[in-house]
This record gives C-alpha cells, sequence and structure tokens, in this order.
C-alpha cells in the first residue's frame, strides 16, 4: 500500500479508498496474470485484447453490437471455427501443422448428410432414430483422416505442412467428386435441435464447445500424451533420448485433430443442414492466426487451450463487430492481419525487455564519434 | 606498442571493471574486475553458476552490465555491443558453441569474420584455404564440407576454437574449450595458446579442470557465487587451494569403492557384441552396485558402444542380457523397457527440454509411470518426484518452474540426471557425466552415483577424466580403434595407467 494511500484515509473516504484498494489488488492480479511466463502470456494478452475489442464496438455501435441477436451470433459461430483452431493448436504443439482440417470437417459433414439421406429416403423416422449412429460415423471419418495424416508425418517421415497440403487436396477432392460439387441438404433432426438450444439463453453449441476445450486441456497438461506432445515439439532430439515413441505420439496427435475436426463438420451441420465441399474455406488460414494468436509457439512446445478460446472470441468479436459498423469481410481480414502483427510486436517488445535489452534499445556503434553520436540519439 | 620496458606494469588491452548484473533481481556479478594483458593467460575459475559466462557475455558485448565499464584499449565503454567487441578483435569461444548447425564446417570458421569485416558478397572459394590454414595449424583433422549439425560434441568444440582461432584477435576468451577433447586435443590447443601468446595475445580461459588452469595460465581469478574471492599470479596457487576457494571447503577427490557382491547374478552382461564402422566384439559384464568406467581417445568406439546398449544405433551382432534375460534392444523404447538408461554426451540438444522447466524436464522419461487409474498424470506423484531431485540433487535455481535455459552447466547435468533417477534404471549408463562441472559439484555428483549405486543401481561411466574414474570405478574398459583392449581394476586403476593405456 503507497503511503498517499494512508493520507488519504484521514479524509474519511473510506468507500473511495476501499475501491481504489480493490482497483490496486485487481491492478495486480491483472498483472501478475499477464507476466505468467509461458504459454499462459497467450490467454494473458488475449484477455487484453478481447476486452479491448468488446469496449471499442460496444462504443462504436452499441444498438447493433450488443444486441441480443448479435450477442447470440458470435456464440453460435464462434465454436466450429474455435474446435478447429483448438484442433490446429494440438498440432502445432508437436511443431506440426494440418491444414487438412477444414477438408476433414467438410468431408465428415457430407458423410452425415449423405447417409442421413440416404436412410431417409426409404425411412425417415429410422434415419432420425439413428442419428447418434450417423453422428458418430462422421466422426470416425474425421479421425480416419487425421490418422492418415499422421500415418504420413510419422511413419512416412514426410513433412507435416507438404503431407497435409496433399491430404487437403485429396480429401477436398474426394468431397467434391461425391457431392458433384453442389450442396447436400438433410442431416439428422437431433443436429437442429442441438443447434437451436440453448441453456440459460446460452447457445448449447457454445457449451459444446467450452467442454471440448476443457477436454483438450486436460489432454495437453494431465495426461502422458499431453506432455509428450509437449515434449516432441519442444525438442524432438531430446524427446527421442527420453524415450517418448516418437511415432506414436505424432499418429496420436494427428488423430486427435482428425476427431476434432470431425466434431467441427458436426456442428457445421447443427448450425445449418447443408454440407458442401468448399464450406469455409476461409478458415484454413483463420485457425493458424487463432493458434498463433492465442500463444500457440508455430515452431512447437508451447501453447494455451484458453489462450485460443480467447483469441477465437476476440476475432469473431471483430468479425461482428465490423459488421455492426458496416464494415465489409475484405476489412475483416485486414483487421486480422493487423491484428496478428501487433500482438507479435507486443509480443517480442515485452520479451525483448525481460531477456534482449539490446534489441529494443540498439547500442549506438562504439566507434562513433560524439557529434555522430548525438545524431543518432533519438 | 614499441616499448619494451617491463618495470611499469604491463597495460591491459582489455579491463572489466567494477562490472555487476543481475537477472531478475538474482545477483549474478556483484561489482567484479578483470584484466586481460596482452601475452598473458588469465583464467577464470568458479563452481558452476558462480558467473564466468555471464562476465563473459558482458566483455563481448552480448550481455548488458547492469552497473560498471569496459576499457578496450584505454576508451572506456559503459556496455559494447556485440559487433563492435569482434571489430575491436575480441574473439570469443562461447560455452554452448554459437555455431550455425546448417553450415559446413568450413563456413562457420569463416564466416564470421567475413561478415564483421563488413564484406558484402561471399565467395565460397576464399573459405576453404582460410579454413584449411587454421587446421594445419591445430593439426586437426575435421572434414571443412560437412555440416556442423552432424558433428559430435568434440568437433563442434574444435569448430567453434578454430573460428576464433581463424580472425587476427587481440583478444581471445575461451569459456570451458576443452569440455570434450582428449589429452592429444587438449596439449595442441594449449601449444597454440602458447604460440598466441608470444603473438601478445590476450587471452581468458575458463576450465573446471585444475591441471589445465595450473598448466596453462599465468594470472588466475576465483569467483564464489558472482563475487570476486581472490586474483594473483597462477603460480601462487596449486589445486588445493584454487578448489579452496572455489567452494569454501576442502574437497576430498579421493577413490572411493563400495565392496561388490560377486555372487550375485551380473546386472547387464555383453557378449561379443559388433557394430561396422564402430567397435568389434566387446564382451563385458556388470555387477549389481558395480560402478564400470569406460574411457578410450574420442572415436575410439566408446560412445558407440554405449548408444548401441540405449537402443540408439542398434548392434549388428552380439547379445545383451539384463538381469540375465536377453533381451534385444533394436530402439530406445526397448532399452527403457529393459530399464537402462541414458545420461547423452550431448546434453543441450540431447538431454534436455531448454525451454521446458526444470520440473518437466525431470519428469520427462518417467511419464508413463505417474499415470493414475484414469488415465491421467497424478499431480501429486509428479510433485513428489520433482521435489526429491529437486531438492535431493540440489539443483541450484529460484524454483522448479525456472527454465532449464537459465540454468549453469553443472545443473544442467543434475537435470538430466534427475530425469533418469526418476525412471529407477537398474542400469544407468552416462556419457560424460561431469563434463563441465565444476569440482565441488563433480563430487557430489560421483557421490550420488555412488549411493545410487549402493541401492543396487549398476553405473557405467564414460569418460575421459581419469581423476574422475579414479575416484570412482571399481572397474575401467578401455576401448582403443573399436576393441576392447584392457580392463583395469583394483590397483590398476590410477591416472598414469588410464592415460598410458587410453593413448599407448
Ligand atoms: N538469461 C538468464 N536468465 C536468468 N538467469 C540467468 C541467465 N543467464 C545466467 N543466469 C544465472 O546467472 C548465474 C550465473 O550463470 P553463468 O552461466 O554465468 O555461470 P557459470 O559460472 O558460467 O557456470 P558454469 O560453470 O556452469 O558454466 C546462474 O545462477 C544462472 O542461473
Ligand atoms: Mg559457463
Amino acid at each position: 500500500m503507497s503511503p498517499d494511500t494512508k493520507v488519504r484515509n484521514e479524509v474519511s473516504q473510506t468507500n473511495a479508498n476501499s475501491l481504489r484498494q480493490f482497483n490496486h489488488q485487481l491492478g495486480s492480479w491483472t498483472r501478475q496474470f499477464v507476466r505468467r511466463p509461458g504459454a499462459n502470456r497467450g490467454a494473458g494478452r488475449m484477455v487484453v485484447a478481447l476486452l479491448l475489442a468488446v469496449t471499442l464496438f460496444a462504443i462504436l455501435n452499441p444498438r447493433v453490437f450488443l444486441s441480443p441477436i448479435n450477442l447470440q451470433n458470435i456464440a453460435v459461430a464462434a465454436p466450429e471455427i474455435g474446435i478447429i483452431a483448438i484442433a490446429m493448436m494440438v498440432v502445432m504443439l508437436t511443431g506440426g501443422i494440418d491444414l487438412s482440417l477444414v477438408a476433414i470437417a467438410n468431408f465428415s459433414a457430407i458423410t452425415i448428410s449423405t447417409l442421413h439421406t440416404a436412410i431417409a429416403t426409404t425411412d425417415p423416422d429410422l434415419a432420425n432414430n439413428l442419428g447418434v449412429v450417423i453422428v458418430l460415423a462422421g466422426i470416425a471419418v474425421g479421425m480416419l483422416g487425421g490418422a492418415f495424416n499422421g500415418f504420413l508425418v510419422s511413419v512416412v517421415g514426410i513433412t507435416p505442412i507438404l503431407a497435409t497440403l496433399a491430404t487437403m487436396q485429396i480429401y477436398n477432392g474426394i468431397a467434391i467428386v461425391w457431392t458433384g460439387g453442389s450442396t447436400l441438404y438433410g442431416a439428422p433432426a437431433m443436429l437442429g435441435a442441438i443447434g437451436q438450444a440453448a441453456v440459460a439463453n446460452v447457445p448449447l453449441l457454445f457449451i459444446i464447445f467450452l467442454v471440448v476445450a476443457v477436454l483438450v486441456a486436460i489432454l495437453v497438461n494431465r495426461t502422458a500424451l499431453g506432455r509428450m506432445i509437449q515434449l516432441e515439439g519442444a525438442n524432438p532430439v531430446a524427446a527421442q533420448y527420453s524415450a517418448i515413441p516418437r511415432r506414436a505420439v505424432l499418429l496420436k496427435t494427428y488423430t486427435v485433430g482428425g476427431l476434432l475436426a470431425g466434431l467441427a463438420g458436426v456442428l457445421f451441420l447443427a448450425r445449418n443442414p447443408t454440407a458442401s465441399a468448399d464450406y469455409g474455406s476461409s478458415y484454413v488460414l483463420l485457425v493458424i492466426v487463432i493458434a498463433v494468436l492465442g500463444g500457440t509457439n508455430p515452431t512447437g512446445g508451447f501453447a494455451s487451450v484458453f489462450g485460443v478460446v480467447l483469441a477465437t472470441l476476440t476475432l469473431q468479436v471483430v468479425s461482428s463487430g465490423f459488421t455492426a459498423i458496416r464494415l465489409s469481410s475484405y476489412e475483416y481480414a485486414i483487421a486480422q492481419g493487423v491484428i496478428l502483427i501487433t500482438v507479435m510486436i507486443f509480443d517480442s517488445v515485452s520479451s525483448s525487455r525481460t531477456k534482449r535489452p539490446k534489441k529494443l534499445d540498439p547500442q549506438l556503434p562504439s566507434e562513433a564519434s560524439p557529434t555522430e553520436a548525438a545524431l543518432l540519439r533519438p | 606498442m614499441t616499448s619494451m620496458t617491463t618495470s611499469q606494469p604491463p597495460t591491459p588491452f582489455v579491463s572489466a571493471r567494477g562490472i555487476s548484473k543481475s537477472f531478475g533481481g538474482v545477483p549474478a556479478l556483484v561489482n567484479v574486475s578483470i584484466d586481460l594483458i596482452p601475452g598473458e593467460v588469465h583464467c577464470l575459475a568458479g563452481e558452476n553458476g558462480c558467473g564466468k559466462s555471464t562476465l563473459i557475455k558482458i566483455i563481448s558485448g552480448a550481455e548488458r552490465p547492469d552497473s560498471g565499464e569496459i576499457v578496450i584499449d584505454g576508451v572506456s565503454h559503459a556496455q559494447i555491443n556485440a559487433h563492435a567487441a569482434i571489430q575491436g578483435g575480441i574473439q570469443v569461444i562461447y560455452q554452448d558453441f554459437s555455431l550455425f548447425p546448417n553450415l559446413t564446417v568450413a563456413e562457420n570458421i569463416v564466416l564470421t569474420a567475413e561478415v564483421a569485416s563488413g564484406r558484402r558478397l561471399y565467395s565460397p572459394g576464399s573459405v576453404l584455404p582460410k579454413a584449411k590454414a587454421i587446421l594445419q595449424e591445430l593439426e586437426l583433422d575435421l572434414d571443412l564440407d560437412r555440416e556442423v549439425g552432424d558433428l559430435s560434441v568434440a568437433d563442434k568444440q574444435l569448430t567453434a576454437i578454430c573460428r576464433a582461432l581463424v580472425n587476427d584477435a587481440r583478444a581471445i576468451i575461451m569459456d570451458e574449450p576443452t569440455t570434450a577433447l582428449t589429452h592429444t586435443e587438449v596439449s595442441r590447443l594449449f601449444a597454440l595458446v602458447e604460440r598466441l601468446r608470444a603473438r601478445g595475445v590476450a587471452l581468458l580461459f575458463v576450465s573446471h579442470k585444475l591441471e589445465e588452469v595450473l598448466a596453462v595460465s599465468q594470472r588466475l581469478t576465483i569467483m564464489r557465487s558472482g563475487r570476486q574471492v581472490v586474483s594473483g599470479p597462477t603460480s601462487e596457487f596449486d589445486q588445493r587451494s584454487i578448489s579452496r576457494h572455489m567452494t569454501g571447503r576442502e574437497v576430498d577427490e579421493s577413490r572411493v569403492v563400495s565392496d561388490l557382491d560377486l555372487t550375485a547374478p551380473l546386472a547387464l552382461e555383453v557378449s561379443k557384441l559388433s557394430l561396422a564402422g564402430a567397435y568389434r566384439d566387446v564382451s563385458f559384464g556388470l555387477h549389481r552396485g558395480e560402478i564400470l568406467g569406460v574411457t578410450g581417445l574420442l572415436g575410439s568406439g566408446r560412445t558407440e558402444i554405449a548408444e548401441s546398449l540405449f537402443g540408439v544405433t542398434p548392434a549388428d551382432e552380439g547379445e545383451i542380457r539384463v538381469g540375465g534375460k536377453l533381451v534385444p534392444i533394436r530402439t530406445i523404447q526397448d532399452a527403457v523397457t529393459a530399464r537402462i538408461g541414458y545420461v547423452p554426451e550431448d546434453r543441450l540438444s540431447q538431454g534436455l527440454f531448454l525451454e521446458k522447466s526444470i520440473a518437466d524436464n525431470i519428469v520427462a522419461a518417467s511419464l508413463e509411470s505417474h499415470r493414475t487409474r484414469w488415465g491421467t498424470l497424478s499431480r501429486a506423484g509428479i510433485a513428489t518426484t520433482i521435489k526429491q531431485y529437486f531438492v535431493g540433487l540440489k539443483i541450484n535455481a529460484p524454483n522448479a518452474q525456472a527454465p532449464v535455459r537459465t540454468l549453469s552447466g553443472g545443473n544442467a547435468q543434475r537435470v538430466v540426471l534427475a530425469k533418469w533417477l526418476a525412471t529407477a534404471p537398474t542400469v544407468l549408463m552416462l556419457n560424460g557425466p561431469t563434463v563441465g562441472v565444476d569440482i565441488g559439484s563433480k563430487e557430489e555428483i560421483l557421490e550420488l552415483l555412488r549411493v545410487e549405486a549402493a541401492k543396487g543401481m549398476s553405473v557405467i561411466v564414460i569418460s575421459d577424466d581419469a581423476p574422475e574414474l579414479v575416484a570412482a570405478c571399481h572397474r575401467v574398459l578401455v576401448i582403443k580403434q573399436g576393441r576392447l583392449t584392457h580392463t583395469l581394476e583394483g590397483d590398476q586403476i590410477t591416472v598414469d595407467t588410464i592415460q598410458e593405456r587410453m593413448s599407448a
């Protein structure tokens, strides 16, 4: 407590004082949180970014932005992107990347829609009764897609970016051939119900997103597999020398990625009972942006699920905020880039302040004469 | 400098005066001053983490001091940058080498000089002759066209040495340049140091091997916990007084070995093991509780034997029995399943996850044994393990959450040791367990191994540090050109016999 708080105390501003004290405490908590090392930094800075974004749009156009429908929209649109971003995060933890996630999600949605329609043409009731089985089949297809990626990366040994670029084309191509390029209609009734349901005004989809996030956080931080995934990304050679079964870990990682993408495909259908091969094509790079914003180290080893959740919400808020102030999706794309660069600059400045002071404050060449030095000084 | 008057004290080329530096509030250096005088080797000695490398980084401009000044050639700088230091003629062999793994040996040796001299265009043609010349001067046999990433630690170290020497430096700073080198290379390096000294180069030399310190230097500065304890002419010190100043206590390097129960079944039995191009027909047994030394020159095959036993490069022929049972070791998982652990030679790249915390590193190899019924990790179990080794091995850090990157060499080595002890191995192999470790910690690490061995663990120590082998090993195997040539036992285990058998 600072001395001036004491002085003011005597002026008996007890109320204002306790408020100040609370504020002080809050400030130090936030500082501590934001300063926590490693992956938590992703979460810390995204808390700040999310608050900034919400405040900004709430001021610019409160009537539209703060309307229940808009908030509802954010909560319904965020989960599918968020889950793919979490999948991306898991894969990036190993130092890899998976470009095929969106293709896998579409593949899963198309599988479900096709199965449903095929059964529904003969027996609509049966199709709806088999809803759970059909959905599980879709998720299983996602897992298979992920497992194949894992096979290519771990057993065959292809660089992740190339392996998944190839499988993205393959999965996407098969989906186009299969659907003839058209949009499929029809999905189990239960999915539509899930898409509409809400618990205490919170859309069920959003709750599913949070549950998935918690489960993945447990997987990553509280299981042997999760720790191995992190270690593999932090230093593959040391991981090998620590008897971490590299192939199995990579195979499982990409399979988990596929599973999550398959689940995202289910959410696609829950929002809209249509499936097509080219849905969400803008997501492919967006989820990388989200994962990195959320504190995922692109070279592997560090990530925060909480950070990725917050980053998803931030970008969703910006997206809907832009709509609220009538900016186009192109301007939203520009904003994504700007946010990414801003956060990265913020990041390198704050880390160089603690680690490499030289970068922030470049030294004057020591041979410089006094006048030269004076000229160079800002 | 033309005057050769010997009466007045020699002017230092570089001096650091009153340097202080702290990391996150923890002082690493407190008011340290040191002079580098042309034609003189100044040794810096002190325990792990006492601040030697930090002082060097400040002199070379890689770190910024909190206070103090660096004087180069009479010009005072509050701090200098790395570029200016190189241009001013200061060359550094960093402890972690700081080489470019994807460039060739020749490029690594020559490139910094080219960059520092402001050359914009790089001509591959000019690289080879320069690099060749320095190899000849040091009588070294390095493949100049190989990528540095593929080299052994010793070769990386030699490359780093060559890089510092290829430039016409006026001051050369060597931060533990000999950790991975054997006797022969070290004597060649020292011969070169003498020549540099005659040319008037000022040298700063850091080593934990006290014989080296006494052999090579004229002046000595001893540090403890970031403070300068004593400075003076080397002739005024001997090994005992150095280690006393370093640690503040008497260090006992004498031979202590336990009695073995020779009737108990062998913990490890290796028969007629061969690997083409590395070693042939190697057979030996390892008793329960035994500490077995394996020594040999660089490239003798000693590391390859260990790596075969650990499944990194499986043997072509031969049998390995663990606890009397034949185990085919084809992968590292096979070895670990058979309860064999391995502390690798190159701890920075093979042993540690530098950016991860000490805690994460300690449990890295024993995750499976910390599972709960539900498949998650037992937090309590992990916390116990971490505490047991963080405290038990006296790892010196603010807490177990600190990244391993911030640890000094000896403490980093303890972390690797902790990782393997946590797996409760029956056979633990250590390749250069005390490389870069100060004598106080070295004694403590050897004592740790003795304690674990007394509890029933069998230990293989691969090392060319003869005093260390003498201090702890029941038997010493000598490997020469891929063959096991001598087995030293009992009274035969002396520093002289080991060195003689190794090179004879
Ligand atoms: N970047 C850093 N961040 C935080 N602490 C650091 C950093 N670099 C060094 N330290 C701390 O400063 C102290 C001095 O470290 P330094 O590397 O200089 O020791 P050293 O004498 O070279 O030890 P060794 O013989 O093991 O190489 C240690 O306690 C170390 O943990
Ligand atoms: Mg050091």
